[in-house]
């Protein structure tokens, strides 16, 4: 699994990043979205990965952490989610607002002269 | 008052004028003129007062703390030297603003001149007093830049905005070597206090580091005193009004170097270097000085030139070195203050009588203005070293230095003759001075007619005129007690025996003046017929001008070298950017790895599931896809991606991560309609492939360097995370949330609750940061303007429409209606549901996967819904969403919920818990954690429509806006 | 009794959190409002920062009685949950944020509020960002509130609309998108290998860290460091900030001053706590690099100013010299030339958030109907409710160009460096320190890195004036006849007070350098920092109250 898992990281990292290098808004934000969700794999691989082990505790007895899988990265993964969730739309907006007052949807709000 | 007093006085009250003038109206000449005249004679007054302090040897230091911990303090120092260069600023202060008065022009800005003379005053005054090496730096630069406002006074002219920024680049520039300089020296000796580094002069001569300190406070008081080859900036400083020319530029500004050479004698003196570096520079200077200044036509130009000669002539003694030619080298400094104010101050009648300064057009003055030809021709005597005035007692002492050999090398042998020559071309310039101006047939065609100006504005000069004679006959009474005090004070005990009378019989001395006076006669009958027509500027040396270089010099390094370096050096294009940014982080992070190598941790691998490859495989085509198809194929690229994004969160479900597989869903959606609503507005894309300029080998090289860059930033990442996944998890703070959550936490949902208790200010922070993102979208979308080719109704909507517009009983958008009568039924009965599944997952959050953001975000998602459902206008006549209000509510519940906790004196955010039983739902958990939720699941409903909404609105906004514009247009046809 | 102050750290978090919340609210249209509540919550934080910043020096005069400013969020033990820490450092940037705010605050109220909506509301969540990345203790935290503050910032940067600024701020946009991911690489790294986000529990462990792991905690805190020099603006991570500094509205840019400094912020903490002498096989980590990075970024800094015609990109290039010194110094180390970088620091944030606010002033009178209203008619389409308008009363400047002419002057001085103002004082107390610097004074041979930082800060000082002198000439000594700014009182008193807080530096320097050499001791003692955070938790009750099921 952790191949197979890091391998994905690596992909959609790559993707994303060849994206991001693109001279066109879409790309750019299509390409930050692959991009964090490489990122928000990775964070999560940090926790070590564990199945059936869903930190949701058993009512009644005590936890033995043994047993369940690291929960705080996950909490960093919810709030990197929404943190994306939030950069993209912004971005999305501004990309629309450049594209209106520009007339292009080059990343620098100019044709390229070559 | 004590004299310690005295001296703060002192300092304090030209800056207290200079303030005080700023504030009189700025028109009323008078009131500035008395104004500054008070304080200049006030302060002389003080001067003079604190003479018997210095009488015989002695020190008034003052101490104020400034930052002692670094041995910075403001410290007031004045001896015996120091009180002679007071007397001579305050003095000549005092007469300059008297001359100023009637010189000025009404027009003129009073205020501006006067308070920034004062200021001038203050700082000169500051250099004089500094105790404290810094301190001087400190008042030096002060000068500068109040020389520069000075300068450049009549800013309307050309001439006068270069003169000053000249002359304020290099006198900076050598005040930030001297500043350097003292760093190095306080770094020598521990301290920056003067009195310490006038004690240890043989530990900073012995110092490695003596000669860069040398250098670098030489560099600083050679430009100041315009000494080659940095003397250029002084002649274009000429284009100031003639006081601060007399002013400035003959008694004080200048000063400062040799001021600063004479202080430092004794710590930096006395070695080879100090007699080549400043020996050379003054005997090259004297004698350039002295030949510019034949051939200059304008009065204050050859002045200009003869100060510069002048002043080499002091820091060619200064260089010699010898206690005696220190002597000499002061009691220069002073006869020249003297004579030269005066013949600035005269040149400026001149010109403001006849109102022009060119020597060529000027002859026989002496019938129009005899008293001020008097004064300036006995001046100018003064100037040439003629007997019976003080600048010949100072140039024989000079002389008899001369003679003196040390160190018996060539130089040594041919310095009497060269200085000969060259105090016989000074005899020559003197002449010119006088002969040209005063004699001769009348002068023709000059701007207006001279008559003898008002006697407030000779006064000044009759009264310098008159100390140069005064010394110049009886030296001893006179100037004997001051040169002995501010000798004394340089030069300690062993102050040389030396005589200040008129005659000393046929000496060497005498005969070289006397040379040197017949030779400058001599000089000037042979030259003036030529000099009568000739152009402005020597004959040989006529092109090159210091300053045309200086110009050029600085042209090219600031503008047009700075320019091709900061394109070189930077970009400002995004890709470059992003490249540079992604290789630099992407070296940073494998650095490491390459350096102490990488291998995998020992942790057993999970068991291998090849439904899992699968999953992966096709969510990476999706991805790769997608960075394929994004240019040219957005919908698909869209889709894509959204395929990739099932992968990411079923990967969440298999590895037990419940809550991100959720959101991770929820959110997906939301994004997906998001960029969808944003895909209307972007423009269309023709395929290029196979073009010629696809295929240029520029673009095709950009795109396979971008594609190693990717492909390494992959590998990079995936081997890193293996590398970690493989490794064995740290003892870190993780057990203590899986252990804590439900007895302290009270909740089973550890991740929820680390989300709303343990790590509760994330939380709060990351729906602030959703709050403000909704708030900048909604900003910038009142504001949004579609490019004109995506403003009208697209394509397929025109398409959908046509049988409305066909059809006069339909109007527009029925047949979509229509369409979507089925689909539309449905969402619109499944709101409810949709909320209830909202409020479901809330409720539950705390114990299993969901909670407020899960639950907002649902909301959300449903009321989007209706949106395609029904409309915006058909939504918005049923239900009004004031999304602005959920997320203040929301906001301010969270932060209310943290506060609560203050009224049971524990820290923000701190929970409290209860377990009530309540019907249907059963026992559940109720912790004020959960009014937090509430506060976040308020605010992301509210964040989330609000942005949705304000893009859907977009359609109708502009459609409206379009509609307009196409009546108006109509309505302009008719 | 000390309770309340013990929840003074938090205050400056949730006052503008509470002031932008309430200000959603309220009407559009009804800005004088708006402005009062933000002004009202500013001129607390100044308050609160001041109290802070007296509590940690009497403190560390050892008053037992004085809380200790770790503050535990949730009232959860230290290394567990989020903890605040206001120490002198974090109390000083509290200061000076709020200062900055102010002044900014008040000359919007003029008219640049008008040239969008929300300018209050975004400025006070920008300061809640600033605050909290200034305040806490915990590395994802930062994260979050550098995303606040930038998010923030977005907003701001826009503030106005307009072409340029929609240009520069995608640059401004994407680059910080793009950091904040590798920000998430960065810290997720760090606690993969060490198991923990807190930053003092981090240093506690980072000697402890095995050989075999330790590149992998390196590749992190180096991914974590190029992020912050992105913020920074560090040579060749920086070409997004004049662009975007000078497309950004006058007071935005003048706020933004502190936004660079941010990034500074975090190095100067994080390196000294982190690589300082105690962390074993990883102490002084990455110095060399600041040291270097920082010269590279003063040099291209100084030949930008030189190169610069704009006076808002010439700023712009200025807050790179001056990030630039304070990474090289950081670079180079020792109590005394930290404490001149701090100085050093609040000088010139001062003077450049002073400049921006003045360029508008100055051009307003060249190009009559500032540039804000072009751009205003130009991106507002149909809705002119916006725009600012002249017409409003307020009382004008007289002598209006007297004034802006000195306090140009003053900036110029400033900035480059030169006597009488508080830019001269920095430099001096720097590179005094440098010469003095245990590094070198000990054997009394200065090492030749110093020597080049030295002759590299007298050198872009000059060329800074050089720059500053030629702009200034073009402004305000152009023969041809310019119609007079109007500026109102309310424009220029801010400018005033910014240029005020210098003077008082150079006045006041012993005092003040006594507080910053405190600041940069304790950070040279970080077992100190580490001891206090960790033992906060100590004999106190765990929070949980009420019945258990």
């Amino acid at each position: 699994m952790e191949i197979v898992l890091s391998l994905a990281i690596g992909i959609l990292a790559g993707a994303g990043v060849w994206l991001v290098l693109r001279p066109r808004t879409f790309q750019v934000i299509i390409g930050l979205t692959l991009f964090s969700y490489a990122v928000n794999l990775f964070i999560f691989a940090m926790g070590r990965l564990k199945v059936d082990a869903a930190p949701i505790l058993a009512a009644g007895q005590a936890a033995d952490p043994a047993h369940y899988t690291d929960p705080l990265p996950q909490a960093l993964v919810l709030t990197a989610i929404v943190i994306g969730f939030a950069t993209t739309a912004l971005f999305l907006v501004v990309l629309l607002a450049s594209r209106g007052l520009t007339g292009t949807d080059h990343v620098d709000g100019t044709e390229p002269d070559s | 008052m004590s004299h310690q007093a005295a001296l703060i006085v002192l300092i304090l009250l030209p800056f207290a004028g200079s303030v005080a003038a700023a504030w009189v109206p700025t028109n009323a000449r008078n009131a500035e003129a008395g104004l500054s005249a008070l304080i200049g004679l006030a302060s002389l007054v003080l001067v003079v007062l604190l003479y018997p302090a210095f009488a015989h040897g002695g020190i008034v230091r003052d101490e104020i703390a400034w930052i002692p911990q670094l041995g910075l303090n403001f410290v007031l120092r004045m001896d015996g030297f120091a009180w002679l260069m007071s007397l001579l600023v305050t003095g000549i202060g005092l007469l300059v603003v008297l001359y100023a008065r009637y010189y000025m022009a009404p027009a003129d800005p009073a205020a501006r001149f006067y308070s920034s003379l004062l200021a001038f005053m203050g700082a000169m005054l500051g250099i004089v007093l500094a105790g404290n090496l810094i301190q001087l730096v400190f008042f030096w630069e002060l000068t500068g830049l109040i020389s520069f406002l000075l300068i450049g006074y009549w800013h309307h002219n050309a001439a006068a905005c270069d003169g000053a920024r000249m002359s304020l680049i290099v006198t900076e520039a050598g005040g930030l070597c001297l500043f350097a300089g003292v760093l190095i020296i306080g770094h020598i000796v521990g301290s920056y206090d003067l009195d310490r580094v006038l004690a240890s002069g043989d530990v900073i001569r012995q110092h490695p580091l003596y000669r860069p300190v040398l250098i670098l406070v030489l560099l600083g008081a050679l430009t100041k005193s315009a000494q080659f080859p940095f003397h250029f900036w002084l002649p274009h400083a000429m284009a100031a009004p003639t006081p601060v020319s007399a002013y400035l530029h003959s008694a004080t500004l200048v000063m400062a170097g040799v001021f600063l050479l004479v202080l430092l004698w004794p710590v930096l003196g006395g070695t080879d270097d100090w007699l080549w570096f400043v020996g050379a520079t003054g005997l090259i200077t004297f004698v350039l000085g002295a030949y510019l200044a034949i051939f200059q036509q304008d009065l204050k130009g050859i002045l200009a030139y003869s100060t510069i000669s002048h002043l080499g002539l002091v820091t060619l003694l200064i260089g010699l070195g010898s206690p005696l030619a220190l002597v000499a080298a002061i009691f220069h400094m002073m006869n020249h203050a003297t004579f030269k104010a005066s013949l600035f101050m005269a040149a400026g009648i001149i010109d403001h009588e006849t109102g022009t300064r060119d020597i060529r057009r000027l002859s026989g003055l002496w019938s129009f203005l005899p008293v001020t030809a008097t004064l300036a021709m006995v001046a100018a005597a003064a100037m040439a070293g003629v007997p019976l005035l003080n600048g010949f007692l100072s140039k024989e002492m000079f002389f008899a230095e001369t003679i003196e050999t040390h160190s018996g090398s060539v130089i040594d042998h041919a310095l009497p003759y060269i200085v000969t020559i060259a105090a016989a071309l000074s005899v020559a310039y003197s002449l010119r001075f006088i002969r040209d101006v005063f004699f001769g047939p009348a002068p023709q065609d000059l701007p207006q007619t001279p008559h003898e100006p008002p006697i407030w504005m000779r006064l000044p000069v009759a009264l310098l005129v008159l100390a140069c004679i005064v010394v110049g006959i009886i030296p001893g009474r006179t100037a004997g007690p001051l040169l002995e005090t501010a000798s004394h004070a340089v030069l300690g005990a062993d102050v040389p025996a030396y005589s200040l009378v008129l005659w000393h019989g046929f000496t060497f001395p005498f005969l070289m003046s006397m040379i040197a006076l017949i030779g400058g006669i001599v000089v000037y009958f042979c030259l003036h017929t030529y000099l009568a027509t000739s152009e402005e500027g020597p004959p040989l040396l006529r092109h090159v001008r210091g300053q045309r270089i200086f110009n050029s010099v600085m042209a090219a390094l600031s503008l047009r070298w700075a320019r091709a370096l900061e394109t070189f050096l930077g970009t400002r294009r995004l890709q470059p950017q992003l490249r540079i940014v992604l290789c630099i982080a992407l070296v940073a992070a494998t650095w490491p790895l390459v350096l102490h190598g990488l291998e995998p941790g020992r942790r057993p691998l999970s068991v291998f599931d090849p439904a899992f490859a699968i999953l992966w495989i096709s969510g990476a085509a999706c991805a790769i896809a997608a960075a394929g198809l994004a240019k040219y194929h957005r919908l698909a690229a869209l889709i894509l991606t959204g395929g990739a994004g099932l992968a990411v969160c079923v990967t969440f479900v298999w590895l037990s991560a419940p809550d991100l597989a959720l959101t991770q869903l929820l959110v997906e959606t939301v994004t997906t309609v998001l960029l969808l609503l944003g895909l209307r507005w972007l423009p269309k894309r023709i395929e290029t492939i196979g073009t010629a300029e696809a295929r240029s080998p520029m673009v095709v090289g950009r795109r396979i360097r971008d594609f190693a860059i990717a492909v390494v930033a992959g590998a990079g990442l995936s081997v890193i995370a293996y590398a970690v996944m493989t490794r064995a998890r740290p003892g870190g703070i993780a057990p203590y949330f899986l252990e804590h959550a439900y007895t302290q936490g009270g909740g089973r949902n550890v991740v929820n609750v680390i989300l709303v208790d343990f790590r509760g200010f994330d939380t709060l922070g990351e729906i602030t940061v959703l709050g403000v993102v909704a708030l900048t979208v909604f900003a910038l979308l009142r504001r949004f303007r579609p490019a004109p080719d995506s403003a009208d109704v697209p394509q397929q909507q025109r398409l959908q429409n046509s049988p409305d517009d066909a059809d006069i009983q339909r109007n527009i958008g029925d047949t979509v209606i229509d369409y979507l009568t089925v689909p539309a039924v449905i969402m619109q009965l499944l709101f409810p549901f949709i909320a209830m599944f909202a409020v479901y997952l809330f409720m539950r959050g705390h114990d299993l996967p969901g909670g407020g953001f899960a639950a907002g975000i649902a909301l959300a998602a449903g009321l989007i819904l209706q949106y395609m459902a029904g409309g915006i206008r058909w939504v918005e006549k049923r239900l009004t969403v004031q999304p602005l209000r959920w997320m203040a509510a929301g906001l301010l519940l969270a932060a209310a919920t943290g506060m609560g906790a203050w009224l049971f004196s524990h820290p923000f955010l701190t929970s409290h818990t209860a377990h009530p039983v309540l019907p249907v739902i059963g026992m559940m958990p109720l912790a004020s954690a959960m009014f937090f939720d509430l506060g976040v699941f308020l605010l992301v409903v509210g964040a989330a429509t609000l942005i949705l909404i304000a893009l859907a609105h977009q359609t109708i906004r502009t459609q409206r806006a379009s509609q307009e514009r196409a009546d108006t247009t109509a309505a302009g046809d008719e | 009794m000390t309770d309340w102050i013990q929840h003074l750290v938090v205050v400056p978090i949730i006052l503008p959190l509470i002031a932008g919340a309430v200000m959603m609210i309220i009407d559009e249209r009804c800005r004088a409002l708006k402005a009062t509540i933000g002004i009202v919550s500013i001129l607390g934080m100044i308050a609160t920062a001041a109290i802070l910043m007296v509590l940690a020096s009497l403190r560390a005069d050892g008053m037992a009685f004085i809380p200790s400013g770790v503050y535990r969020i949730g009232n959860w033990p230290a290394p567990f949950g989020i903890v605040l820490v206001a120490d002198r450092l974090s109390a000083l940037m509290l200061l000076l944020t709020g200062l900055l705010a102010l002044a900014v605050a008040v000359f919007a109220l003029a008219r640049w509020h008008r040239a969008g909506s929300y300018f209050h509301a975004l400025l006070q969540f920008l300061l809640m960002g600033l605050n909290g990345a200034f305040l806490t203790g915990d590395l994802f935290n930062l994260f979050v509130f550098f995303e606040l503050l930038l998010v923030a910032s977005y907003g701001l940067v826009l503030h106005g609309s307009g072409v340029t600024r929609v240009k520069a701020g995608m640059h401004y946009i994407v680059v910080n998108l793009v950091a904040s991911l590798l920000f998430l690489i960065g810290v997720s790294l760090i606690y993969g290998v060490t198991g923990t986000l807190n930053m003092a529990d981090l240093a506690r462990r980072i000697p402890l860290i095995p050989a075999g792991d330790r590149m992998l905690f390196e590749s992190g805190a180096a991914v974590l460091g190029i992020v912050f020099l992105i913020k920074a603006g560090m040579w060749p991570l920086s070409f997004w900030l004049p662009t975007a500094y000078a497309a950004a509205a006058p007071p935005v840019a003048a706020v933004f001053a502190i936004m660079s400094k941010v990034g500074l912020y975090v190095v100067l903490r994080l390196s000294l706590l982190l690589f300082g002498a105690g962390s074993g096989a990883l102490a002084r980590w990455g110095h060399e690099w600041l040291l270097f990075g920082g010269m590279a970024t003063i040099t291209f800094g100084a030949i930008g100013v030189l190169a610069s015609q704009d006076m808002r990109r010439l700023a712009g290039f200025s807050v790179l010299v001056s990030s630039g010194t304070v990474l090289a110094a950081v670079g180079i180390g020792g109590t005394g030339v930290i404490g001149g970088a701090l100085f050093y620091l609040v000088s010139s944030t001062l003077a450049i958030a002073a400049f921006y606010l003045l360029i508008e002033l100055a051009e307003r009178g060249r190009q009559p109907g500032a540039d804000v209203l072009a751009v205003t008619i130009e991106a507002f389409g149909r809705d002119d409710e916006e725009e600012p308008d002249e017409a409003e009363g307020g009382v004008v400047v007289p002598a209006v160009m007297a004034m802006l002419g000195i306090s140009f002057l003053a900036c110029a001085l400033l900035l480059s460096g030169s006597p009488p103002l508080s830019g001269f004082i920095a430099k001096f107390i720097l590179l005094s320190a440098l010469l003095k610097s245990p590094g070198s004074a000990t054997a009394a041979v200065v090492p030749g890195l110093s020597w080049a930082f030295l002759i590299l800060v007298i050198v872009s000082g000059l060329m800074t004036l050089i720059g500053m002198i030629r702009a200034g000439m073009r402004v305000f000594w152009t023969p041809i006849e310019r119609m007079q700014p109007r500026v109102r009182v309310m424009e220029m008193v801010p400018v005033l007070f910014l240029l005020l807080g210098c003077t008082i530096l150079t006045v006041q320097a012993g005092a003040v350098m006594r507080y910053m050499e405190m600041a940069a001791r304790s950070l040279y003692t970080p077992q100190d920092y580490i001891h206090g955070v960790l033992t906060s938790s100590a004999g106190q009750q765990p929070p949980y109250e009420g019945g258990r099921p």
